[in-house]
C-alpha cells in the first residue's frame, strides 16, 4: 500500500504540471491508466514516465494556449486588443501632435507625415543637411514609426473589421522599417517611442491573425473602451518615458491643502502631455523620479483592472507587451554606455523578429484549419 | 477534412477505437497488440493524442464508469473519425499495393534475385 501510495503520490506530483482545467477533467483518469500500466512493485515513476508526462503536459499547455484564442475570454480580449491597439497608437500620435504643434507650430504636411511635430521645416531641412538618399530613407523610416499615417490607416482598417488588410498593414510597418534600416546601416536602437511603435504594430499583426473575433471591428469595444483606453494611455505613458510631473511638482504641504492642490492640478502647467509622454524629460534620475509615481499609479490601476474581469486581465497583458519591451530597451540604453551598433540593433530587432515569426508561424499553422471548409487539393486516397 | 496523412500513433489509436468504445488503458494495450508490440503509448503521450483527436472531432467521449473508486472514461470514434480512418487505411493500402507491385516488377527485372 505504501509502495502504491508513494507511486500514486509521485504520479500526482507530475500531473500537477498539466493545466488546472485539464487536470480537473482528466487527472483521475490518467492516474488510473498510469497505475494500471505500472510494473508490479514499482515504487516511483520511472524517468521515462516522468519525461513523457512532463513533455505531454507542455504540449497540452501550448495547445490550450493556442486554442485559447478560440476560447471566450481570450477571444474577447484579442478582439478588443485588435481594435484598441491601433486606436491607442493613434491617440498617442494625436496627443503628441496637438500638444507639440500647439506650442511650436505644426509645420508642413510633410513635417506632419514624418511625425516632426513642433519642428516646422524638419522635412525640408533634412534634405539640406543630408545627401538626398539619406534624407529620403530617413524620412520614410520616420514616417513609419513617428508619423501618424500608419496608425491612422491601421485604426481605420481595424475599426472597419477588415482583419486581413489590417494585419498586412500592421506587419508591413515593422518589416519595411527593419528592411530600410538594416540595408542603410541605421542604428535601430532609436528610442522607446519608435521601438514601442514597431513592437505594437508587430503585436497588432499577430493579434489580428490569431483573433477571429477581431473581425468584429469597433463592435468589439462595446462598453469597455473608456476604462481600457484610460488605463492603456497611462501604461503608454510609462512605456514612453512619461511622468506625472505636475502631480509630483506640487509640493506636499499640510493635508488641508488638498483643495488648493486639486486647484493647481486642474490648472495643469503647459506641456503636461509633453511630460506625460516623456518629451523633454530630464536625465534618468528625473525619469526614475517621475516613473516612481507613475509606476505606483499604474500598479493600482493594473490591480484594479486585474481583478475586474478575465478579459481585461488578458487585454492588459497583451497591451503591456510592446510597452514593456520598449521600456526595457529604454532603461537599458540609459544605464549602459553607448552600445556598438550591431549589439543595439540586435537588442531592438530580436523581440520584433520573434513577434513577426510567431505571426508567420500562426498564420501558416492556422491556414489548413481556416481553409478546412474549402475543397483543397486532396492527398491521394483521401477522398 | 484535413488531407494530411495521420501519424502512426494516431492511426493506431483510431484503429483501436474502430471496433467499439474503449477506455484509456484499453486503448494503450490494444495499440501495443495491433502494432505487434512495436508501438507502446505511454499515458502522457496517449492522453496528449486523445486531446488532439477529440479537438479535431475524430473521437468523442462515450461514457464514464467508476471502477475501484477510479473514474474510467470511454472514448468512441465519431463518424468523421471513421471516415478519416477509412480514408487513411485506403491510402496506406494503395501505397502498399504500389510498393508490392513494383517490388514484384523489380524482382522480375533483376532475374529473380531478391
Amino acid at each position: 500500500m505504501t509502495a502504491a501510495g508513494g507511486l500514486e503520490g509521485g504520479y500526482r506530483r507530475l500531473l500537477r504540471w498539466y493545466p488546472p482545467s485539464y487536470r480537473g477533467r482528466h487527472e483521475d483518469e490518467i492516474l488510473g491508466v498510469l497505475m494500471a500500466a505500472a510494473q508490479p512493485g514499482q515504487r516511483r515513476p520511472s524517468a521515462r514516465e516522468s519525461l513523457d508526462l512532463l513533455w505531454s503536459a507542455l504540449k497540452i499547455r501550448i495547445r490550450m494556449a493556442l486554442r485559447g484564442a478560440d476560447s471566450q475570454p481570450w477571444a474577447a480580449a484579442l478582439a478588443l486588443v485588435g481594435v484598441l491597439l491601433p486606436l491607442l497608437m493613434l491617440l498617442l500620435k494625436l496627443t503628441e501632435f496637438l500638444d507639440r504643434g500647439a506650442q511650436y507650430g505644426f509645420g508642413s504636411p510633410a513635417d506632419i507625415l514624418i511625425g516632426a511635430y513642433g519642428e516646422p521645416g524638419a522635412y525640408a531641412g533634412s534634405f539640406q543637411s543630408n545627401p538626398h538618399s539619406v534624407a529620403l530613407t530617413g524620412n520614410v523610416t520616420d514616417a513609419l514609426t513617428a508619423g501618424p499615417l500608419p496608425a491612422l490607416i491601421l485604426a481605420v482598417l481595424a475599426c472597419l473589421g477588415w482583419r486581413r488588410a489590417a494585419a498586412v498593414c500592421a506587419a508591413f510597418v515593422p518589416l519595411a522599417y527593419l528592411g530600410i534600416s538594416l540595408t542603410n546601416g541605421y542604428t535601430l536602437l532609436a528610442g522607446p517611442r519608435g521601438d514601442v511603435t514597431l513592437y505594437a504594430y508587430g503585436l497588432e499583426a499577430l493579434v489580428l491573425l490569431v483573433a477571429a473575433g477581431a473581425a468584429q471591428g469597433w463592435r468589439a469595444l462595446r462598453w469597455q473602451p473608456s476604462a481600457l483606453l484610460a488605463a492603456a494611455t497611462v501604461a503608454a505613458g510609462a512605456g514612453m518615458n512619461g511622468g506625472f510631473w505636475p502631480l509630483f511638482h506640487v509640493a506636499p504641504t499640510a493635508p488641508t491643502d488638498v483643495l488648493q492642490r486639486a486647484g493647481r492640478l486642474a490648472n495643469l502647467p503647459h506641456g503636461f502631455i509633453d511630460r506625460l509622454f516623456g518629451i523633454g524629460a530630464g536625465g534618468w534620475e528625473d525619469w526614475l523620479l517621475y516613473q516612481g509615481t507613475l509606476v505606483t499609479v499604474i500598479a493600482v490601476a493594473l490591480v484594479t483592472m486585474l481583478v475586474s474581469s478575465p478579459v481585461n486581465r488578458r487585454v492588459l497583458l497583451l497591451l503591456a507587451v510592446p510597452f514593456a519591451l520598449g521600456a526595457v530597451i529604454y532603461l537599458f540604453s540609459m544605464i549602459s554606455p553607448p552600445l556598438p551598433a550591431p549589439v543595439g540593433n540586435t537588442l531592438a530587432a530580436v523581440p520584433l523578429l520573434l513577434i513577426l515569426l510567431a505571426t508567420m508561424a500562426l498564420s501558416l499553422g492556422r491556414r489548413p484549419r481556416a481553409g478546412a471548409d474549402n475543397p483543397g487539393p486532396a492527398a491521394p486516397g483521401d477522398t | 477534412m484535413s488531407s494530411r496523412p495521420l501519424r502512426e500513433p494516431t492511426f493506431l489509436l483510431l484503429t483501436a477505437l474502430a471496433e467499439g468504445p474503449q477506455h484509456g488503458y484499453g486503448i494503450m494495450t490494444d495499440v501495443e497488440r495491433i502494432s505487434g508490440g512495436r508501438v507502446k503509448l505511454r499515458a502522457g503521450t496517449l492522453y496528449a493524442a486523445l486531446d488532439r483527436v477529440v479537438a479535431e472531432g475524430l473521437v468523442e467521449d462515450d461514457r464514464e464508469e467508476v471502477v475501484d473508486g477510479r473514474l474510467r472514461r470511454y472514448y468512441r470514434l465519431t463518424p468523421l473519425g471513421g471516415d478519416r480512418l477509412a480514408a487513411e487505411a485506403e491510402r496506406l493500402r494503395q501505397n502498399a499495393a504500389v510498393a508490392a507491385k513494383r517490388l514484384k516488377l523489380r524482382h522480375r527485372a533483376i532475374g529473380g534475385l531478391p
